[in-house]
């Protein structure tokens, strides 16, 4: 019976010796601060499928994500997988840092027009898109109302402009809410306008700089003019801080995602609509994806293949749209769904039909610079530091190096 | 025990190395030094060759090459950085200075014979006991325009018609910052100045009050010269730790907006780590070292003039 006993011992001591032997741990860094129940739910069911493997998924913010995930690749310790900004996947991929993506065929059809251009270089695909997003116009209807204005869509810049500058005069609230500091969505928000006014950033055919345009002029111009009706100190200010100025009530109307509605305050009698219309274009938004990359040289490449297909397709991506309020990022449709969440819904078609005229987040290699480029630009003009001829000339001539 | 002492005592004698006739007395004593010297090659002298190296390369992500001079070129060309030097002097010299003087009001009001000044040397270290992003998150909420107590009781006091974000406009942003690192670091200045104020003999200011001084005379003749070596090793401490400070820019306006207070260490995370140009970041940090190496020069200078002047050693 003793020696059962021990032979008992030692087999499960045994045992439990050889497990973490075999056993794979993937490391997930995901940008954002939390771990969603949609990720999670897949995670879960990923592990389940798979003995012995398992998902440490480790939560960053915004601020620092992207730097902890390229700085980890380059210092040789590279995560298994990343869901990042779709911006950093060129400069991840021209460093020889990730793997290109394995998407199905059927996938790729379902994906709405101008998504998988977010995460192409050079015609390989670098990374699953996961989260999209189009942007809107959120505008305050008691504010507007309260300064004697009809609360309806502006067509144009001068009726955005006449609308935030009645709220402005004749009510408490700044007219309009900018977002001005030094952060990516400053950029991300002055894009709006910018292919609003049919400005590019970057020639989609010859990947030629083309910044430095009289678009661009007449767009920072117009901003120079919001500022006049806008909230005290932009350059304080990202995107994300507005909706609490928005919900209350301290500024009339401000640019944000789909998701803005359900962060307002309940019951907010509010109209969401497209971006106004410059004088050279029109309704437009900018595109942006965040994407599952697939780091090179962590040891489960395939396993990390595995884990980022799960996560972007179907039902889990639905999950994830339908939870977080994001535009769909499939025609939902043509993967048999036969309801989706936005079909039908007034809210969900301003989101939606902008995917057509949207423009693409700039794919660049040094993401950082091009932000700089544009953040400077931008705070020239809100702390009027120079005229927006040279404002635009200098961001011209900086983005040139920066390419 | 006492036998076990001296056992040991007369073992280790007769096996003591410098009893050997194979290892000089000064190999024995490089070998006690050795590991001291070779943590400090490690931690210290090795990043800063590298970093030394690196500064002649275009190191990035995905590689480097040597580039030789150009990025000092670069950076010596650039009006930005000769403006960041001159932004990060002024910087230092603004904070350092009101360090100092409110270390020194601050040390003499609790070295007085008031009532409840234990209390006081209490109160004067939560700046400082506080971990400095705690601190600064604090300050960010005080410096904002619609949710802010400053801006709040400004306007209250009808002081500005409307909002006023601190952190928005170039000069405020900056004497923000200022203000903020100012009250991170004055609690230690001041505990510093207090602990040397209570080393001054008593008799010096008895002597004094006899002869007729006043108070003022008393602070001015006594107490300054006797803890004047204190006040300038801590004004080369402060000073370095200012010039180095990122904490309290970097959380409350991460050098902006537009550069406004951006220095030289800012710009040298934002290079190096933020662009991963690590090649040009190596460079900056290469003058950093460089501008702090003539700094502490000069203050070795002034604190030998001080020591011969006050007779402290």
């Amino acid at each position: 019976m003793k020696n059962l006993k021990t032979l008992t011992l030692t087999a499960a001591l045994a045992l439990g010796a050889s497990g973490p032997l075999y056993a794979e741990k993937l490391h997930f860094i995901m940008c954002g601060g939390e771990i969603r129940d949609a990720d999670q739910s897949v995670v879960d069911a990923f592990e389940a499928k798979h003995d012995g493997v398992s998902v440490n998924i480790e939560a960053i913010p915004w601020g620092t994500c992207q730097d902890k995930s390229l700085t980890l690749a380059a210092a040789g310790d590279p995560p298994s997988v990343a869901y990042m900004g779709s911006r950093t996947l060129r400069q991840l991929a021209n460093n020889n840092l990730i793997v290109p993506a394995e998407i199905s065929q059927d996938t790729i059809s379902a994906y709405q027009p101008g998504i998988l251009n977010t995460v192409t270089v050079k015609g390989t695909r670098w990374g699953y898109p996961r989260a999209f997003s189009t942007k809107a116009l959120f505008i305050n209807c008691d504010l507007a109302e309260a300064a004697g204005a009809e609360c309806k869509a502006p067509k144009t810049w001068d009726d955005m402009y006449a609308l935030a500058k009645a709220i402005n005069d004749n009510t408490d609230a700044a007219g309009v809410g900018i977002a001005g500091k030094d952060f990516d969505n400053t950029m991300h928000q002055f894009l709006n306008y910018l292919y609003s006014n049919g400005g590019v950033v970057i020639d989609p055919q010859t990947g030629e700089n083309k910044l430095d345009s009289s678009n661009t002029r007449e767009t920072l111009a117009f901003y120079k003019k919001l500022v006049s009706v806008a909230q005290e100190g932009p350059t304080a200010w990202e995107r994300s801080q507005l909706k609490d100025l928005y919900n209350d009530g301290k500024i009339g109307m401000y640019i944000d995602g789909p998701w803005g509605r359900g962060q307002h305050k309940e019951g907010m009698n509010e109209i969401t609509v497209p971006v106004p219309a410059g004088p050279n274009g029109d309704n437009g938004t900018i595109l942006i994806t965040d994407s599952i990359a697939v780091f090179k040289g962590s040891g489960h490449e395939e396993f990390a293949h595995e884990l980022a297909g799960m996560l972007t397709t179907g039902q889990s991506q639905y999950a994830l749209d339908t939870e977080w309020g994001l535009t769909p990022i499939f025609d939902y449709e043509k993967l048999g769904f036969d309801a989706p969440y936005y079909k039908g819904d007034a809210y969900w078609q301003v989101f939606v039909n902008g995917i057509g005229a949207g423009g693409p987040e700039p794919l660049v290699e040094d993401f950082k610079s091009l932000q700089s480029v544009f953040t400077n630009m931008i705070q020239g003009v809100i702390l009027d530091d120079d005229t927006v001829d040279n404002l635009v000339t200098i961001a011209g001539e900086e983005l040139d190096e920066a390419l | 025990m006492s036998q076990s002492t001296g056992q040991f005592g007369a073992t280790s004698l007769k096996s003591s190395p410098l009893k050997s006739p194979r290892i000089s007395p000064a190999f024995f004593a490089w070998l006690l030094v050795a590991p001291a010297l070779l943590f400090i090659l490690v931690i210290v002298a090795w990043p800063l060759l590298e970093t030394f190296r690196l500064s002649f390369t275009n190191a990035r992500l995905g590689g480097e090459s040597y580039v030789g001079l150009e990025n000092y070129e670069k950076l010596l060309e650039k009006r930005k950085f000769h403006q960041t030097i001159y932004r990060t002097f002024y910087w230092m010299f603004l904070s350092v200075s009101l360090k100092l003087i409110l270390g020194l009001i601050g040390a003499s009001l609790l070295n007085a014979a008031v009532p409840g000044k234990a209390l006081f040397r209490v109160l004067v270290m939560p700046p400082w006991v506080i971990p400095i992003a705690i601190g600064c998150i604090g300050w960010l909420w005080l410096y904002n325009g619609y949710f802010g107590i400053l801006s709040g009781t400004a306007q209250w006091l009808g002081l500005i018609d409307g909002p006023f974000e601190f952190l928005a406009h170039k000069k405020s942003a900056f004497y923000s910052a200022v203000v903020t690192d100012v009250w991170v670091g004055t609690p230690m200045v001041t505990l510093f100045f207090l602990a040397a104020m209570q080393g001054v003999s008593r008799d010096l200011y008895e002597a004094a009050w006899v002869d007729g001084a006043g108070r003022w005379y008393r602070f001015r003749r006594i107490t300054i010269p006797q803890i004047m070596p204190v006040i300038v090793s801590m004004m080369l401490l402060s000073a370095i730790w200012t010039f180095n400070s990122f904490e309290v820019i970097w959380i409350l306006t991460e050098g902006g907006p537009r550069s406004a207070s951006t220095t030289l260490i800012i710009d040298t995370y934002k290079t190096a780590i933020g662009n991963y140009k690590f090649g040009e970041g190596a460079a900056r940090a290469v003058i950093i070292v460089i501008l702090l190496s003539i700094f502490s020069l000069i203050y070795l200078f002034f604190l030998n003039k001080v020591n011969k002047i006050y007779g402290s050693k």
